[in-house]
């Protein structure tokens, strides 16, 4: 619970006031006032020579923390009466700062590593760093980590592991050269023979001269077709084998296939098995040649080797929507150009502008600012509009481009932040929402242990029964008066408060006895009894049965479940759940009956009578799940 | 000729179509500086000084060092003096987290503000709980009485009370054993209705709820309950 609000428990206790006359039972006893005289005092907290000095209350209103709780009495110095830490007063002076202001910030010229441990040794979650100051020390720390988890990373690369399968160390070799000279030839080698296979198709094509018998200039991959072919073969075969081997050596055969660069690899070395089965025949000669230009994806098999490529196919497709949007405003202005300048032109004789779509082409050519001239038109109006169309291409293209450029950069930073901070945010609601419920699971653990302490006259002889079990926590005031206020609450309303799990169990429990066909009712300690719907009714409100107020009533289940404990600076014992399903009848009794271990917990059991209104509270103890139904 | 001079006129249409056109675009539109922004000169939140110690001390039944403490907590977590409906719900929802205190939050800032004017002052906390905490049993069944009379007039109806119940139940939250059902706020105004409506006129007077709390053990016990909470 934020302390801040721990100045105004006094009045939230006050104004319970207001919920007396309308109680109907009286309400619990409020815990004693220990030590009344220190509460106003001033302590002296001495960090290495630096004294700071605070209200005892400030401290208090964090009790989960060192400073909040008794554990500040193992620091405390008598001759000096003093609290003396021997940690960091710089850092120290944001963490009393924390319990003033209830906000942590976090300085930027504090190391990361010191400021953690600052926090840890005193006991305050990071999480609660205020929003001003959390990104930056989220960003550190992840910087940090990252710097250390780096650290790691080459120091396990330069160690490979000693007892590594033959497939492992083959995918290690392809994925990271230099682990070894083998994976260091492996890819000098087929960037050599990528390089080999491009040129190869791009000198395929060039003129090579004439033959003897004949006029026409035939290409040079004509010319030396068997060479070429033998070239083509052999990078082929390099390039098959490597894909092979990668394929055995994945460790997730799936995810590799699934991945782009196997996919260009195989796109790569199709044609040339397609070439092979297909025959010389004219009707799929056609569709072959086709298939030759794949080859030139070859190159993008560079892309393993150069870091750059991946980080630029990256960049392109997260910023695809930019690119999108540009090629989308492009179009609209070319349609519209081509129309106007169509119209335009369609006066003119001999005018190249014979229909829109080819109308298209000169615009596109004049926006670019390329202006081929194979399209030229003749009309002054055609001119005056030619002339706006390319004015309006220079700043529809020239402006976006930079903003496009900036843009990469700024997407791509900002989804990265942006993708962090949810991740943050996520764990950090969690957390807070986890040290709140222990809050709320406090006070229903305080509950179970101090529900029959209520009953006796005196609180000290409780306290012995126990023993140990209520170590710590009744002493810190705050949480005691808390729990307090909410007792009265309960008492108020006739009510009490329990756990979402419980109340889900109890749902389901009451609906599944009323399944198996008993007739159950269950009540509270309230006059009237209801049917079975009252734990469910606002929930199911379908298997709503209305029992009549007769008096068959049968069994009750009693459960004592054990239930891990929330809170972390006193967890003692499991404290077990409970969960009571008294009766109200005019036949049927019940007697609770608990199963008690030895440890000093103490066993009380009440039982509900005939015709007492009163819920029973029975009381717990370290027993594992014990089912005991009584009739 | 005749052409050229209707051409001229199509020209002149349509090149004003291209700047409606275009205007749509957003290209030819004057950038509009964003000059309202600057405009909103945030007021500076307004400070409110209490009244002096020595004069606290006389409206009230605390202690000097009582007043001290008290003030210290309410100005670090309202440093502006004054606390306003949205903060005051916060707080008082802090301590129920598994209901919603919200409705009582508010019956509670309106029984505490006594000039009605939307805020809490330091006097106006300072003074209610003065009443509260020592003031007399009649004193504080006033207070009581002042809290659930919703609009003021003197009475008590069962509408008010309703809502005064629905409020407090609804600080219990969903997870209760045994669940709340949705009549046990009017079943719990009748019990009251009951035992403070003396002359059965549908309305609770203060003379027959002071009568009828006083008469009660069990309440007059839990007046005393909070005697120490300062």
């Amino acid at each position: 619970m934020a302390a801040g609000v721990a100045a105004w428990l006094p009045f939230a206790r006050a104004a319970a006031i207001g919920w007396m006359p309308v109680a109907t039972r009286p309400m619990p006893v409020p815990p004693r006032e220990k030590k009344k005289s220190q509460d106003q005092g001033l302590l002296v907290l001495n960090v290495s020579g630096q004294k700071f000095q605070t209200w005892s209350n400030t401290l208090e209103r964090y009790p989960d923390t060192l400073l909040g709780s008794t554990e500040r009495d193992f620091f405390f110095h008598e001759e000096t009466n003093e609290y003396f830490f021997d940690r960091d007063p710089d850092i120290f002076r944001h963490i009393l700062n924390f319990y003033r202001t209830g906000k942590l910030h976090y300085p930027r010229q504090e190391c990361i590593a010191a400021y953690d441990e600052e926090l840890s040794f005193f006991g305050i979650i990071p999480e609660i760093i205020g929003d001003c100051c959390y990104e930056e020390y989220k960003d550190r720390r992840r910087e940090n980590q990252e710097r250390l988890q780096d650290d790691e990373d080459d120091e396990k690369e330069d160690v490979a592991p000693l007892n590594m399968t033959f497939r492992e160390y083959m995918w290690r070799a392809f994925e990271n050269p230099h682990t070894s000279t083998t994976a260091l030839v492996l890819y000098y080698v087929t960037g050599f023979f990528i390089a080999i296979s491009v040129m190869a198709n791009v000198v395929e094509t060039v003129p090579c001269g004439t033959l003897p018998n004949r006029a026409k200039e035939i290409s040079c991959g004509d010319r030396y077709a068997l060479a070429f072919f033998c070239l083509d073969t052999a990078c082929v075969m390099i390039f098959t084998v490597e894909y092979l081997l990668r394929l055995i050596a994945a460790p997730s055969r799936y995810n590799f296939m699934k991945s782009v660069m196997s996919i260009i690899d195989v796109v790569a070395i199709m044609p040339y098995y397609i070439g092979l089965v297909m025959t010389d025949n004219d009707q799929v000669s056609g569709a072959f040649v086709t298939l030759r230009v794949f080859r030139v994806f070859r190159i993008f098999k560079f892309s393993r080797h150069s870091a750059g490529l991946r980080i630029l196919g990256y960049t392109l497709k997260s910023c695809a929507s930019e690119l999108g949007f540009l090629l989308f405003s492009l179009t609209m202005a070319i349609i519209i150009f081509a129309t106007v300048m169509f119209y335009a032109e369609k006066g003119s004789t001999s005018s190249k502008f014979t229909s829109i779509p080819a109308a298209f082409w000169y615009t596109i050519v004049t926006m670019t600012t390329l202006g081929y001239g194979d399209m030229v038109p003749k009309t002054i109006v055609g001119k005056i509009f030619g002339s706006i169309c390319s004015l309006s291409g220079v700043l529809v293209i020239a402006l976006p481009v930079p903003v496009i450029v900036s843009n990469f950069s700024r997407i791509y930073h900002q989804s990265q932040r942006a993708e962090k901070r949810r991740a943050q945010k996520k764990t950090r609601i969690a957390k807070i929402r986890a040290s709140k419920s222990r809050g709320t699971n406090a006070y229903m653990h305080y509950k179970q242990y101090n529900g029959h302490f209520l009953t006796h006259s005196s609180l000290e002889e409780a306290c012995k029964e126990a023993g140990q079990l209520l170590v710590g926590k009744p002493n810190i005031p705050f949480e005691s008066h808390h729990h307090h206020l909410l007792h009265c609450l309960e008492k108020t309303t006739n009510h009490e408060f329990i756990d979402e799990q419980t109340f889900e169990t109890n749902c389901m429990e009451v609906t599944m006895v009323n399944k198996s066909g008993s007739r159950t009712s269950s009540m509270s300690g309230s006059s009237s009894p209801h049917g079975l719907s009252s734990c469910c009714s606002r929930r199911h409100r379908r298997k709503s049965f209305s029992l009549p107020n007769s008096n068959n009533q049968e069994l009750s289940t009693i459960q004592i479940r054990e239930r891990p404990i929330v809170n972390s600076r006193s967890s003692l014992n499991a404290k077990p759940d409970f969960e009571t399903v008294p009766l109200k009848s005019g036949h049927s009794y019940v007697t609770s009956s608990v199963v008690t271990l030895p440890p000093a917990a103490s066993s009380l059991l009440t039982s509900s009578d005939n015709g007492g209104s009163s819920s029973s509270t029975c009381n717990y103890s370290q027993s594992n799940i014990v089912r005991v139904s009584a009739l | 000729m005749v052409l050229e001079g209707m051409e001229l006129i199509a020209i002149i249409v349509v090149i004003g179509l291209f700047f409606v056109v275009f205007k749509q675009f957003g290209v030819w539109e004057p950038l509009l500086l964003d000059e309202s922004s600057d405009c909103e000169l945030e007021l500076s939140a307004v400070r409110y000084q209490p009244e002096g110690l020595e004069q606290l001390q006389s409206q009230t039944k605390f202690t000097r060092k009582e007043l001290q403490s008290l003030y210290r907590g309410f100005k670090n977590e309202c440093p502006s003096g004054l606390v306003d409906e949205e903060t005051f719900k916060t707080i008082y929802s802090q301590f129920f987290p598994q209901g919603d205190a919200t409705t009582y939050a508010h019956f509670l800032f309106n029984a505490f503000d006594m000039d009605r004017n939307g805020a809490i002052r330091f006097e106006d906390f300072v003074i209610g709980l003065s009443v509260l905490l020592r003031g007399s049993d009649t004193e504080k069944l006033r207070w009581a009485f002042n809290l659930y009379d919703i609009n003021k007039d003197g009475y008590i109806t069962k509408e008010e009370m309703l809502a005064i119940m629905t409020s407090i139940y609804d600080m219990m939250g969903r997870y209760t054993s045994p669940s709340v059902r949705d009549d046990d706020p009017s079943e719990h105004v009748e019990k009251f209705f009951q035992k403070m409506d003396r002359n059965r006129d549908g309305v609770v007077t203060i003379d027959e709820f002071i009568e009828t709390c006083k008469k009660d053990e069990n309440i007059m016990a839990s007046m005393q309950l909070f005697e120490n909470v300062i």
